[in-house]
């Protein structure tokens, strides 16, 4: 029944340094970007990862694979820890953990064909070399729905849906079992969007690929993933399985997410009364103490700033941080 | 209800001059705004909505872009034809604008008081100090805690949202008959989303000023308008009451855009419906209906010219051929 686990977090934490002075650079603060994350994706599964910008999903995807060493934690890929791992050692690992960026024209090389985008990772690997690296060009490009006669095109030739499938073109050519998509619609248009996810979802299928899809998007979210992680200020409010969260968010920010996002639909939103939160994101730099929201929270009470609540399972596959639910739940 | 609307475009034609050629950005657009009443222009990045927008203000830089034809009637004077002087006594103090990055639209090394008293000062003649507590005042109004404190601030101290707010105030401070808020929200987070547009709501509410919504968000648009204009490669392709236009959408493209949308309340659908192609390059658009390239619904009554606005029922108006038939090809279920 349980597919295999492919990646588990443990723990993780980024903190980045604060310097002050010119020449001698001392710490004068730490940003806690990402607070004691844990969670794990199953094979072909897409883990959607939301939260408001700064809250740390970035840097989550980027701790994931190495890009950033993490502060501590531990990233277990293939039964390694990947944090423990060097440079070198990360090496082969590396072409099975791929990432997709949000923005399809910063991410393309202006000076690349086509083609050469997507063989690159194959020409670093020393993959597919001859006449086989043309054909596995056009059999990429072909998997993300392009024209084999567009490999010879640059960039600013394509549209920013075009642009993104050669990023996505890219991910795929060294077989990757894993893939960090860090916003990767929300640059384009509405329409084009849903082209993307369909493509996205259609890849996972076939080839087997876990996602970790980062998106602050709720209803794209819903749309395209099977579990769902809620981060705020670097931590973790709540997990669950996609129709569990949806259906019944239990984390007051969960809930307050949800409520902002519009339904297009001018019957419904005239009828739909909407939690607004008061004030903004606080700064990472000097968190809240106790629960990091309990100042935007509609239903603190006198505990929230005081003890800082755990992750805790409430039901089966549903877990949330707050200290408004029981820490245990009877096991059947 | 039968009074002369606030604002009336007519036949807009707005136009860029390139290296690469003209640029149609407005093609023949016509929309009107009544006093008090929210209208929403949606469409994709590059249709024209910006563009159009920024010609009631006559805000296009000149050159490349030239307004080449239509009138804009705002209370019965045609803005095109009035003096540069009389426009500018308009802009800010009748027509107010929020732009879409109030980081780029605020002046960086202005205080966000001077840049609200600024506009106090010009166009309701007001004197330092008296503008000075009436920034304090538009602060407050807009949800800014310690105004008094804030209003020395300068924008880089002030948050993505925060700054969205002092816009606001600047755009309400001389109580304009109408504002245009130009993807207000689309660089912040959606619960501060959620915050803005219901600011922005209660005081156009309050001082019954009306507004055009720009944005590309369907939710957004049927949360807070009134009406909806649907543009597609610069021109309007359908317009209606947002209801009419939502439950029955009269034009292939809007039909696409709607479907393509995951919805939050509606159970998960198993795939996505997304609209195949890319927009049209506005450089050489094809002849006739620029949605044809892309359109599911071609049918029998398609010609190569574009169809005047043809309306579907009351006060619900679109340009597609197919929609002048009884039963629309997209409405079997």
């Amino acid at each position: 029944m349980d597919k295999e686990i492919i990646l588990e977090v443990k723990n993780l934490t980024k903190y980045f340094p604060v310097t002050s002075g010119l020449i001698r650079q001392r710490k004068v603060a730490e940003v806690k970007a990402v607070d004691g994350l844990s969670f794990s994706i199953k094979k072909g599964e897409m883990l959607g990862l939301v939260g408001e910008s700064g809250c740390g999903k970035s840097t989550v995807g980027k701790c994931i694979l190495q890009l950033h060493r993490p502060t501590a934690g531990e990233v277990l890929f293939e039964g390694k820890d990947l944090c423990r791992l060097s440079d070198r050692e990360l090496q082969p690992l590396r072409q099975k953990l791929q990432l997709i960026f949000q923005d399809p024209y910063d991410s393309l090389d202006p000076r690349f064909t086509a083609s050469d985008i997507i063989g690159e990772p194959l020409r670093i690997r020393g993959l597919h070399r001859g006449p086989d690296y043309r054909k596995r060009i056009t059999e990429l490009l072909d998997i993300v729905g392009l024209s084999p006669y567009m490999a010879d095109r640059y960039p600013h030739e394509f549209s920013g849906g075009q642009r993104q499938r050669l990023g996505i073109a890219r991910a795929l050519s060294l077989q990757p079992s894993f893939i960090v998509c860090d916003e990767p619609i929300s640059a384009l248009d509405v329409s084009i969007q849903a082209q993307i996810i369909n493509l996205l979802d259609d890849l996972g299928e076939e080839f087997g690929i876990a996602y970790l899809f980062i998106s602050h998007d709720l209803a794209v979210v819903r749309h395209i993933s099977d579990r769902v992680a809620v981060m705020y200020l670097g931590k973790l409010m709540e997990l669950a399985d996609r129709d569990g969260l949806y259906a019944s968010p239990l984390h007051p920010y969960t809930q307050a997410l949800l409520s902002a996002v519009p339904i297009p639909d001018p019957a419904v939103e005239a009828e739909r009364p909407i939690i607004v939160l008061k004030g903004e994101v606080p700064s990472p730099l000097n968190p809240p103490s106790g629960c990091v929201f309990y100042p935007r929270c509609p239903k603190s009470f006198e505990s929230c700033p005081k003890v800082p609540p755990q992750l805790k399972e409430t039901s089966i596959g549903h877990s949330v941080a707050c200290l408004l639910y029981p820490t245990s739940w009877p096991k059947p | 209800m039968s009074a002369a609307p606030l604002l009336e475009v007519r036949n807009l034609t707005t136009h860029f001059h390139t290296q690469d050629g003209v640029v149609k950005a407005v093609d023949g657009v016509s929309y009107n705004v009544n006093r008090g009443e929210t209208i929403a222009i949606v469409g994709e990045s590059g249709c024209g909505k910006t563009v159009s927008a920024l010609s009631i203000l006559r805000l296009i830089q000149e050159p490349p872009g030239k307004i080449i034809s239509g009138e804009i009637l705002f209370d019965g004077l045609d803005l095109l034809k009035i003096s540069k002087e009389d426009m500018r006594k308009t802009r800010g103090a009748k027509i107010s604008m929020v732009f879409q990055e109030p980081l780029t639209s605020l002046n960086p090394v202005l205080t966000i008081g001077r840049q609200i008293t600024e506009t106090l000062e010009q166009h309701r003649q007001m004197s330092r100090s008296a503008a000075q507590e009436e920034a304090i005042h538009l602060l407050n109004l807009v949800g800014i805690p310690q105004p008094e404190q804030r209003i020395k601030d300068y924008p880089h101290h002030f948050s993505g949202g925060m700054r969205q707010r002092a816009m606001i105030a600047i755009a309400i401070s001389c109580q304009p008959k109408l504002i245009i808020a130009d993807e207000p929200t689309t660089v912040v987070d959606v619960t501060i989303q959620a915050q803005l547009l219901e600011l922005i709501r209660s005081i156009t509410r309050e001082l019954g000023t009306a507004l055009i919504l720009i944005t590309h968000n369907l939710g957004i648009v049927a949360r807070y308008a009134h009406r909806v204009y649907v543009m597609y490669a610069g021109r309007i392709v359908e317009h209606g009451p947002a209801l009419e236009v939502y439950h029955r959408p009269a034009h292939p493209y809007t039909v696409g855009l709607l479907a393509s949308v995951p919805r939050l309340d509606e159970p998960r659908k198993v795939r996505l419906v997304p609209i195949e192609g890319q927009p049209p390059d506005l450089i050489s658009p094809p002849a006739g209906c620029a949605f044809r390239p892309r359109c599911a619904h071609i049918g029998e009554l398609c010609q190569p010219n574009l169809p005047v606005m043809f309306e579907v029922s009351s006060g619900h108006y679109t340009t597609c051929w197919m929609a002048q038939k009884e039963t629309k090809p997209w409405t079997k279920k």
